[in-house]
């Protein structure tokens, strides 16, 4: 499983917001403006590409904080 | 089945045609949603897309592609013994468009002419629809016309375009191999919900609501779920593709294009980065053309590769999917075909 820090840092170049914005674990995902489905189709297929794993859109609603999604990978 | 091979079959020539009009995915965009767009089209890729005039159907598009290639070929009218329109967007929802097409093209009354409702998947059913007819020695010349008119001007991502494709019987062509696919339990991923006999269209359908934006959007508009259509394309698709090649004998290597749907970038992208493929090879035509449906196949091969397989032979991997959902691939040589440029009309 790769570091959270390398994970945050994937997650940033996925969701390709417009304006910059901190991320940190227990940021909620509600709180980020730009957290759209544009957002989730860009972390679908970074788990696919970088860390070889599908997830669907359930696997993602169920996530609040940034962290729930980094802890998808370990399932 | 899934995996089949059709021997005796040449693909003659390619034709495109798509309407005058162009829209730009930025400039005709709102300056409220600007930069929200510029996101938007930094990841599906495409910038223009093409709209049809209101009094144009995608029939019309494809009966100037075809007359333009029958021309360039030297076909006879009477020479046509097939036609097969594949298409979601008929001119009436009964009769079948391909009919109406016979009539309009002047080609003979004994010729065979149907619809098949296909949208993204349609190029490799189809080929092997009227190459299975062809190889079995029933006809000798065939046309695929395929395409829809599904560009709004709302909607980012569909463009229009109308295509033939013509097809012969030749004694010793290459093999066409085929790897095709269906999986019904997805038919709600992209749907026209409406207006078929399940719910037919009604009053209240032509009731619009207005979103959080102030978008208007109707009971009637197409539902397309995105993360579905996303998971689908970069699960199956490549995996198809494996399996086509394997089946053939071919290796990756042997295959000069990769053609594939043009869904959008971030689709299209993944299926190439999966596959290890490089950019050269998997031509891409989403960012002047957009999304043309069951026509992006044709589309790209006028558009791209128009030099490479008039001039010499080359082997192609075809690959559609999408709406059904449905999912198709196809290994096919050509070789000194009549391809045009893109026509506009």
């Amino acid at each position: 499983m790769p570091t959270l820090d390398a994970f945050l840092e994937n997650f940033l170049v996925a969701v390709d917001f417009q304006e910059a914005v901190e991320v940190k674990a227990e940021t909620k995902l509600a709180d980020l403006p730009e957290w759209d489905s544009l957002a989730a189709l860009g972390v679908i297929v970074m788990f696919d590409i970088e860390y070889g794993k599908t997830i669907t859109g359930d696997d993602l609603s169920s996530c609040v904080t940034v962290e729930d999604i980094y802890k998808l990978l370990g399932l | 089945m899934g995996l089949s091979t059709l021997n005796n079959v040449r693909v003659a020539g390619i034709a495109s045609c798509v309407p005058k009009r162009v829209l730009s995915n930025i400039e005709d965009c709102p300056p409220s949603q600007r930069a929200e767009r510029e996101r938007l089209v930094r990841n599906i890729g495409i910038e223009h897309r093409r709209i049809c005039q209101e009094w144009q159907c995608f029939s019309d598009l494809a009966l100037v592609a075809t007359e333009r290639l029958l021309d360039e070929l030297k076909w006879g009218r009477h020479e046509i013994d097939a036609l097969v329109v594949i298409t979601q967007s008929p001119d009436y929802l009964i009769p079948s468009t391909a009919i109406i097409l016979q009539d309009r093209l002047g080609l003979e009354q004994t010729t065979i002419a149907y619809d098949v409702n296909l949208g993204c998947s349609a190029y490799p059913f189809g080929l092997h629809l009227l190459g299975s007819m062809i190889a079995s020695g029933a006809i000798k010349k065939a046309l695929m016309l395929v395409g829809d008119k599904c560009a709004t001007v709302r909607d980012p991502l569909f463009s229009d375009a109308g295509t033939a494709t013509a097809l012969e019987f030749a004694e010793g062509a290459p093999p066409m191999h085929f790897d095709l696919n269906s999986d019904g339990s997805g038919y709600k991923a992209i749907i026209l919900p409406v207006g078929g006999h399940r719910e037919p269209f009604a009053y209240h359908h032509g009731i619009p609501r207005r979103d959080e934006h102030g978008d208007l959007h109707w009971p009637a508009d197409l539902i397309l779920d995105g993360v579905a259509v996303l998971n689908f394309s970069i699960q199956r698709v490549p995996t198809a593709v494996e399996r086509t090649l394997a089946y053939a004998g071919v290796q990756m290597s042997d295959v000069d294009y990769f053609v594939f749907h043009q869904a959008n970038r971030m689709i299209n992208e993944t299926i190439r980065k999966k596959l290890r493929l490089p950019e050269q090879r998997v031509p891409s035509t989403l960012k002047e053309y957009g999304n043309t449906s069951g026509a992006s196949i044709p589309v790209t091969i006028s558009a791209k590769l128009r030099q490479p397989l008039q001039n010499g032979k080359r082997k192609l991997l075809l690959g559609g999917f999408g709406i059904g959902l449905s999912w198709g691939t196809c290994i096919v040589e050509i070789e000194r075909a009549c391809i045009q440029e893109v026509i506009e009309a």
